[in-house]
């Protein structure tokens, strides 16, 4: 019946339509036809404007992605040798750059400067009478129209080709055009093209949540591909043809609630010594204007600060109070970067179930010549309040704290002995370094644990726990555990202390392996006895292929780490990346991706090969890098974590010596370990 | 080695449902008319199957694409792991099921043709002699069982797009993987899925054109690419399986060795040490009185072009400069002072030979 229907349909259809069937046909056929002439003639048009580019030497990785050695495509925008392609195309910074024309000549070229805001690179040739090809009209561009890709990269003399339509306009706060055509390595750089073979903008990969020359490439192909508009882009090689760099204008403040579907905007902090600090801006201003334009949501700031470059002004109109004033900002390119305080304390863990409501943060730990140490505070002491405000749980305390700076000026209310006192102290940094010494927290042993000597009988709920205990031992088994997650097909193994206890919160050590060797006997031998002393479970994710980590794979460890946090009882403040070698990049990577669920991350004998994100007191991280003094990486670990403590990550870093690129030894683990039982050192 | 799922945007059903429906006409409501006249789609489906073979351990689909080539039941699909059995099960678009088994292979051209088994009626076909060859910018449809969408009775997967580029994937040495050194078509929809291979390109009225290749990577751009082998390149030796005329061509892994016959030394120049992946190919000193002296090389040239191969690196010289015979010129395409300069030296049999 319904097939029926779908049948009829076309001809119901068709009883309403003017003109007879045959001329109908006809004209279907040579619409194709037609459509499909004015695609080639569209190329054609601009086929002498674009230009093929190779490149000599170069790096042949960066980050995880390995370069690209294959012809990439530009466009001619000047008579005289200007020519833009998309920045992508360079990442491999290359020794030389060579531009060979439609009509075969070849030319050195010299790149002139980079925009990292619109992913561009103007690249200069010494030529004349090059042929220009026209813009489109922005006003003309719109949403369905035919959009035609092109690149110089499988042929020298025919551009290859994809067609789409407009799919948006304004896309990437306001930045570019999206189109469904395919967009590839095959023709960033490269023209994207009306029906009227007017360049509408240059192909750029892009991604609305991330930044940085590779951030998009991921979407190659998927119809989800990006264009800077030719207006901008012409705009942008006028500011860059004197070799200055463009970058994203910043304003250094941040707006309360999260997410782009936040309300009204209203500021948070403000970075000190940031454009918005020193023109005035001031926590809890709300911005009602931004350029003139009404805002009243989030979102409406970062469309009118995208296009923004560095050196940019803005103007804002800010509601404080009843007071409404306005602020001209120029943008700066980059901000010094935060640096949170440090009292200089490990909090006790607290059990999760069965104690009543804490009443403050019981002082494990006083890190020696710590802000706390000279003030006077001691093991055992009870903090209650903050600058002034209550604080009941260690999670509080670290919110205040990190988000004050160095040097400032703090009070802290604690007892000792019943009695309530306040001390003032200074903030200090938190230091790099782990001590030599660090008595780990004891766990009375869980009840799923085989009868342990003179274990503390746990909290109240014991009682309960026989008929339950099976269907515990099922979903978080101790000792040596393996598996895989519904519906994936990755492995994993694991290993969990006999005597967890799950009123208990535990370190999360995620240990991934490097290339070609997941390493499971020495990491099991090495971990388990850790794993057992300092209060950790360990989980090591395999890759799919074993030859190594693939970027698509982060979903499965964050995956598996969920899927731990939900059977066991792990500490938020103690979940760790750790890795060795290879392995590290994926490490680097997952950290920085989630950095809400990764607060550490230890990495043996593997540099950072892409520039890490700012520091955030939102997302408190630390790091741990080590290396062999006879690996030959040595340097360049070192450097890695001299970039991170310059971004103000408490970075600490130790040279193994006697070691060439391996495994650290049990020693050197068990520095690991222990700087891993102060993760949540506040 | 399957694409990552972002490129493959066709498995949406929804979408999948709009292009068979709309196969003629996509933007200018022209349904109805494509309805009337004999829809070039609903020509080319039964056409077209669906192979059941050897497969399902990790990431060897069990499943792909073939098509028919004669009423006796001659099919063609791609040469590849679910001919390793004897049988393999043949499913048409009407869920009639055949046993077909390989009738011959040519590893050359990642063809195979099979012969389906008790074929006791005319089957639908492709006429090969009809096959053409189109330039780039010809819109085009894709057929193929990818992902295994089709089940039972029910017809191939159609995409729509445009031919990208008519090129040879060899054209640079080492980019691809692939035995077939002739022209392709690189196609901008997202045709070589798994299960794909086998499946066939036609023009939008139907026409046919290419066999959608195997899931290949680019080895330069690390990105997948999409493309049919034209048939036209095909047909012959289609032709000579079914006739019984084929002699498979002989391996030529021998020939690919690079004979490493002459490095930069033999011609007088010194390179720079070639201590990472792509050191560039820097002349760091010129040897008084040989070839490169004589053709006017200096200190401090980089060598950007070897006989209109650009070359990336150390590495990548001294391994064009191994293919090379006595008697052969090499032109060399310098980068002195921003300048890209031309210089020729002949090739001299070495003292040795």
């Amino acid at each position: 019946m319904r097939e029926f229907l779908l049948r009829l349909l076309p001809l119901i259809c068709l009883a309403v339509l003017p003109g007879s069937l045959t001329v109908a046909v006809a004209d279907d056929a040579s619409l194709d036809q037609l459509e499909e002439q004015a695609f080639r003639e569209a190329v054609a048009l601009a086929d002498a404007s674009i230009v093929r580019i190779e490149t000599v030497g170069g790096l042949d990785r960066v980050g995880q992605m390995l370069t690209s050695t294959g012809p990439t495509t530009g466009v001619v925008i000047s008579p005289d040798g200007l020519i833009i392609s998309s920045a992508f195309n360079f990442i491999s910074q290359p020794t030389s750059i060579l531009v060979q024309l439609a009509d075969g000549r070849r030319f050195n070229a010299t790149r002139v400067a980079t925009d990292h805001s619109r992913m561009l690179t103007l690249l200069k040739i010494e030529a004349t009478e090059l042929p220009v090809p026209a813009a489109a009209d922005p006003k003309e561009v719109k949403v369905g129209q035919w959009a035609i890709a092109a690149g110089r990269t499988y042929d020298l003399t025919v551009p290859n080709v994809s067609v789409g339509i407009v799919s948006a306009l304004n896309r990437i706060w306001g930045k570019a055009i999206q189109t469904d055509a395919k967009i590839s390595p095959f023709n960033y750089g490269g023209p994207l093209l009306n029906i009227d073979g007017k360049v509408m903008g240059i192909l750029v990969p892009l991604s609305p949540q991330k930044s940085g020359e590779t951030a998009g490439v991921e979407w190659y192909d998927s119809g989800i591909g990006f264009a800077i508009p030719m207006q901008e882009v012409l705009a942008a090689a006028e500011r860059m043809k004197e070799g200055n760099d463009l970058h994203p204008g910043l304003l250094g403040l941040t707006l309360q609630g999260s997410g782009l579907l936040a309300g009204t905007p209203v500021i948070d902090r403000v970075r000190v010594e940031s454009p918005a600090d020193r023109a005035g801006v001031k926590e809890k201003d709300v911005i009602v204007a931004v350029d003139g334009q009404p805002v009243t949501r989030q979102a409406h700031v970062r469309h009118i600060l995208g296009p923004k470059y560095a050196g940019d002004v803005l103007q804002l109109t800010l509601k404080r109070g009843d007071e409404e004033l306005k602020v001209d900002i120029t943008l700066v390119d980059k901000l010094t970067p935060w640096e949170s305080g440090f009292l200089g304390i490990l909090p006790v863990r607290r059990a999760v179930v069965g104690s009543e409501a804490p009443r403050g943060i019981e002082v494990r730990h006083v890190f020696d010549d710590s802000p706390a140490a000279k003030a006077g505070l001691k093991t055992r002491d009870l903090i209650t309040g903050f600058n002034g405000s209550p604080v009941t749980t260690a999670a509080e305390l670290v919110n205040l704290v990190s988000r004050m700076r160095p040097e400032e000026e703090a009070s802290v209310e604690y007892e000792r002995d019943g009695k309530t006192e306040t001390l003032q102290l200074t903030l200090a940094a938190v230091p790099d370094d782990v001590p030599a010494d660090l008595r780990s927290f004891p766990i009375p042993v869980g009840k799923s644990a085989k009868p342990a000597a003179d274990a503390p009988a746990a909290d109240a709920p014991e009682k309960d726990a026989p008929p339950a205990a099976d269907k515990e031992n099922d979903e978080a088994g101790t000792g040596r555990i393996t598996g895989t997650l519904p519906g994936d097909t990755h492995r994993y193994w694991g290993y969990v202390p006999e005597s967890y206890n799950p009123d208990w919160p535990w370190g999360l050590v995620v240990w991934l392996h490097p290339e070609n060797d997941t390493m499971e006997a020495a990491i099991f031998k090495q971990w388990k006895s850790l794993c057992d002393r300092r209060g950790l479970i360990l989980i090591a994710p395999q890759s799919e292929e074993i030859s190594g980590w693939n970027l698509n794979e982060a979903g499965f460890v964050t995956d598996l780490v969920r899927s731990m946090q939900e059977r066991y009882t792990i500490d938020p403040a103690r979940v760790v990346l750790h890795s060795f070698s290879s392995g590290g990049n994926f490490a680097y990577h997952l950290a920085f991706k989630e950095r809400e669920l990764f607060r550490g991350v230890a990495v043996a004998a593997q540099p950072l090969l892409t520039p890490p994100p700012e520091n955030d007191p939102d997302f408190r991280q630390q790091m741990y890098l080590c290396c062999g003094d006879q690996d030959l990486l040595l340097k360049r670990v070192e450097a890695t974590a001299s970039g991170l403590r310059k971004l103000k990550y408490p970075c600490a870093f130790r040279t193994l010596t006697g070691r060439s690129h391996e495994y650290p030894a049990a020693d050197d683990t068990a520095e690991i370990a222990r700087w891993i039982d102060l993760l949540d050192r506040i | 080695m399957s694409q990552p799922l972002l490129s493959c945007p066709m498995l949406r059903p929804g979408r999948l449902l709009a292009v068979l429906l709309l196969t003629s006409g996509l933007l200018h409501g022209a349904q109805a008319q494509a309805q009337q006249r004999q829809n070039p789609v609903q020509e080319v489906l039964p056409k077209v199957v669906k192979i059941f073979g050897a497969g399902g351990i990790r990431n060897l689909q069990s499943y792909g694409t073939g098509f028919l080539v004669s009423p006796e039941g001659h099919m063609v699909t791609v040469w590849n792991h679910l001919l390793d059995q004897d049988r393999v099960t043949v499913i048409l678009d009407d869920g009639r099921r055949y046993e077909a088994r390989v009738l011959g292979a040519e590893p050359q051209l990642d063809l195979a043709v099979l012969q389906l088994e008790d074929v006791k009626v005319a089957l639908p076909y492709f006429d090969l002699s009809k096959a053409e060859d189109i330039p780039a910018g010809t819109r085009v449809l894709g057929f193929s069982n990818m992902f295994k969408v089709a089940t039972g009775d029910e017809p191939v997967s159609v995409l729509h797009g445009v031919v990208a580029a008519r090129t040879s994937l060899n054209a640079r040495r080492g980019a691809f993987e692939f035995p077939y050194d002739g022209p392709v078509y690189i196609v901008d929809a997202i045709t070589n899925n798994p299960g794909a291979a086998g499946g066939v390109l036609t023009t939008r009225d139907g026409r046919l054109v290419g066999m959608i290749g195997k899931e290949l990577r680019n080895a330069e751009t690390s990105t997948w690419i999409n493309y049919a082998l034209p048939v036209t390149q095909l047909r012959e030796t289609i032709g000579q399986i079914i006739s019984g005329d084929f002699r498979p061509s002989r391996n030529r892994t021998e020939d690919d060795t690079n004979p490493r016959r002459y490095t930069a030394i033999n011609f007088g120049i010194g390179l720079i040490p070639d201590v990472i992946q792509r050191t560039p190919a820097y002349v760091i000193s010129i040897v008084e009185g040989s070839a490169a002296a004589r053709a006017g090389l200096k200190r401090e040239d980089l060598v950007v072009f070897l006989n209109g191969q650009l070359i990336q690196s150390c590495r990548m010289l001294q391994e064009e400069l191994g293919w090379l015979e006595a008697g052969d010129t090499v032109k060399l395409v310098v980068r002195r002072d921003g300048q890209l300069i031309s210089v020729e030296l002949p090739v001299e049999r070495l003292a040795e030979e």
